[in-house]
């Protein structure tokens, strides 16, 4: 306990800096500005704003990427209650209930809880990196090659289990996503892989370039044929009062609770990440809540709990990257990047070896939650102004940004190509109601699978079943078997049901 | 994400037995996607002994996605589903133009008037562009975007075209 103190100590001693605290507020200002224009999401963000961290000292960068991926996330769901665009995967659900708050004109009480929960999540999730970073990293060191890849299966079995639509077809994209980080050198022989000789595809496909088609490019191109311009002019008048009555914090407080739990325990989990939160903490409190029909129609509820959920898995998502190494998710996986390029692998030496920077960071997120709130609740009128231009103008801005974003990540305009090819295919996907989300997660954890895969099964001399005779990876196996068996069996009852009910009538 | 598919076109070139068009081309689409990473893969060194080759791992992805293909495809023939969506023409194309001609010039043009013909090509996109006005701010995108990327964020980014700068 005393370590944890010191380590903490520690921590707030690196990021109360004067230095730090301002890179933590221009990335945490920066983040939210990007997070509401809608399709630039948290990832180009990330990817765009990577180089300019590149001459900073090592802990100032990290802390700066982190501000961003907290304004991001809070960015988001500013567009969401206001006018109806997700800026942002994780925010997507905060559409249904807060933009039919901010129609009632409850706008104000929507964005105040949503920054609220944000917070409280925030430091829940900061206390509980600093309790449970070193034990598992601890943990970390008993993981094997079999382990890692079980665990990595389980995180993936975790996001078709909570997302929405049809297990058969998530599955599909996730092993779409897995062929296609195939793409490029092989980490073991160094042959090139289905490259076909384009030099750009030689070191595989860009997360960043595949994330801003599929998401960026393929939104805007749906919100064209969609017709834009629907609900957007209806709320903007009405924000009065910001802040939420006691009826409204005594509704959400549980709510917040129940988000900020359920939210960090996914974010834990490889594959869990922020967006798979926010949807099974709305699905939660549908279920449990005792008039479910006031869902989608203005519960404050149903923006508190996926608001506290996304944000204390986006923090507690570093957990399995600081201890395992392992990038949960894809802005993860920039990060990992970003470390690298700073000469530092992530996994479990780091803790031991840069301690400061490390709790450094873990100090510097709780710092940046706070930034946040005590920005965004002032400047939401201007981020609503904001958004008052008109989509015919805002789209060509969006694509221009994304475009540059993506052309400046490598200098490559091979690249720009890709990303255009990515945003007609993710066109094409939601056309066909597959989603693009597991498919990207299958991206980020490809490499790192097939690496664990292959170094299992040397290990073992071929043999299949090691990851079934060892007890933590035949654990994880079998919670990965249980959590899929869940998930086909209602959705099984429920085609028997139709069945049923198309041959009544 | 879920579109309310629209009961338009496409209705009547399935077969009557197709009961999910959606489904039915979807799936056969991913199948499609793993016959040719089969194809893609096929030159690349399989297994040796019990250790993997360069090639094993995609080939086993390829296998497996075939198979989830071919499941999506038999549940588009067995079950109800929606009928296939209409796809506009206009968005994407235009979109996807100003994206192209944004790769294609940003080397030997420079930011500026590759940003800038992007910004109206992409303006195509929608009937409801008024000219005058996507031309202004498309001029101070292109002004704030020189200012910021080169400038404030510091990106080796060329303003001009390459005969212009000595």
């Amino acid at each position: 306990m005393a370590e944890l103190f010191s380590n903490l100590a520690l921590g707030f001693g690196v990021a109360f800096t004067p230095i730090n605290l301002l890179l933590c507020l221009i990335g945490a200002l920066v983040g939210t500005l990007v997070g509401v224009l809608p399709g630039i999401g948290t990832i180009a963000t990330v990817a765009m704003l990577l180089p300019i961290t590149f001459g900073l000292p090592p802990v100032g960068a990290l802390i700066m990427l982190a501000g961003i991926y907290y304004g991001a996330q809070y960015g988001g769901s500013t567009t969401s209650i206001l006018v109806n665009i997700p800026g942002e995967a994780t925010s997507v659900v905060t559409t249904l209930d807060g933009f039919q708050m901010a129609k009632q004109g409850r706008a104000g009480p929507a964005l105040a809880i949503a920054a609220i929960g944000s917070f409280f999540a925030g430091c829940v999730a900061t206390v509980l990196i600093a309790v449970l970073g070193a034990p598992l990293t601890k943990l970390a060191l008993a993981f094997g090659p079999a382990e890692y890849f079980s665990l990595m299966v389980l995180g993936l079995i975790f996001a078709v289990v909570l997302a929405k639509g049809s297990v058969l077809k998530a599955i599909a994209m996730i092993v779409f996503g897995l062929l296609l980080s195939m793409v490029g050198s092989d980490i073991e022989t160094g042959a090139s892989r289905m490259a076909f000789n384009i030099p750009e595809l030689a070191d595989g496909l860009g997360f960043a370039t595949v994330a801003m088609g599929v998401f960026g490019f393929a939104e805007i191109i749906r919100n064209l044929d969609a017709g834009a311009e629907m609900d957007r002019e209806l709320v903007q008048q009405k924000i009065t009062g910001l802040m939420p009555t006691k009826k409204d914090l005594i509704d959400s407080a549980p709510a917040i609770v129940r988000g900020t739990i359920l939210g960090s325990i996914l974010g834990i989990l490889p594959g869990g990440g922020a967006v798979i939160a926010s949807f099974a903490a709305y699905t939660f409190e549908k279920k449990i809540a005792k008039d479910p029909s006031r869902f989608g129609r203005g519960a404050i509820e149903g923006v508190a709990s996926p608001e506290s959920a996304n944000n204390a898995a986006a923090q507690t998502s570093f957990i399995p990257l600081l201890t395992l190494g392992i990038p949960p998710n894809a802005v993860m996986a920039l990060m990992v990047g970003a470390m690298t390029i700073h000469g530092i692998v992530p996994g479990p030496q780091v803790m031991q070896k840069q301690p400061d920077l490390v709790w450094g960071m873990i100090a510097s997120m709780w710092i940046g939650n706070l930034m946040l709130i005590i920005i965004n609740l002032p400047l939401v009128g201007i981020w609503v102004r904001l958004l008052r231009v008109p989509y015919r103008l805002m789209y060509p801005s969006i694509v221009i940004f994304c475009a540059i974003g993506i052309y400046s990540i490598n200098n490559a305009p091979v690249d720009v190509v890709l990303a255009g090819a990515f945003g007609l295919l993710g066109y094409w996907l939601i056309k066909h109601d597959f989603e693009p989300a597991p498919l990207l997660l299958g991206m980020v954890l490809g490499p790192l699978m097939e690496e664990n895969l292959r170094r299992a099964l040397l290990i073992s001399r071929g043999d299949w079943t090691v990851f079934l005779t060892r007890p933590l990876s035949a654990t994880l196996m079998a919670i990965a078997a249980f959590l899929l068996v869940l998930a086909v069996l209602p959705s099984l009852r429920k085609k028997r049901d139709e069945v049923f009910v198309e041959s009544e009538t | 994400m879920s579109d309310t598919p629209s009961h338009g076109p496409g209705r009547s070139i399935m077969p009557r037995w197709v009961r999910g068009p959606q489904d039915f081309v979807g799936g056969i689409a991913l199948m499609a996607i793993a016959l040719f990473a089969f194809w893609a893969s096929s030159d690349l060194q399989g297994m040796h002994g019990f250790s993997f080759g360069a090639g094993t791992a995609p080939r086993m992805f390829a296998g497996l996605l075939l198979g989830l293909g071919f499941a999506v495809m038999v549940v588009g023939v067995v079950s109800e589903g929606p009928h296939l969506a209409t796809y506009a023409w206009r968005g994407p194309l235009f979109v996807s133009l100003s994206i192209l001609s944004f790769a294609v010039t940003i080397r030997p043009l420079g930011l500026v008037i590759s940003a800038f013909a992007s910004f109206v090509i992409s303006a195509l996109g929608t009937p409801e562009t008024r000219w005058k006005e996507t031309i202004i701010v498309g001029i101070c995108l292109t002004i704030g975007c020189s200012l910021l990327f080169p400038y404030a964020l510091g990106l080796p980014l060329q303003l001009f075209p390459r005969f212009m700068v000595p």
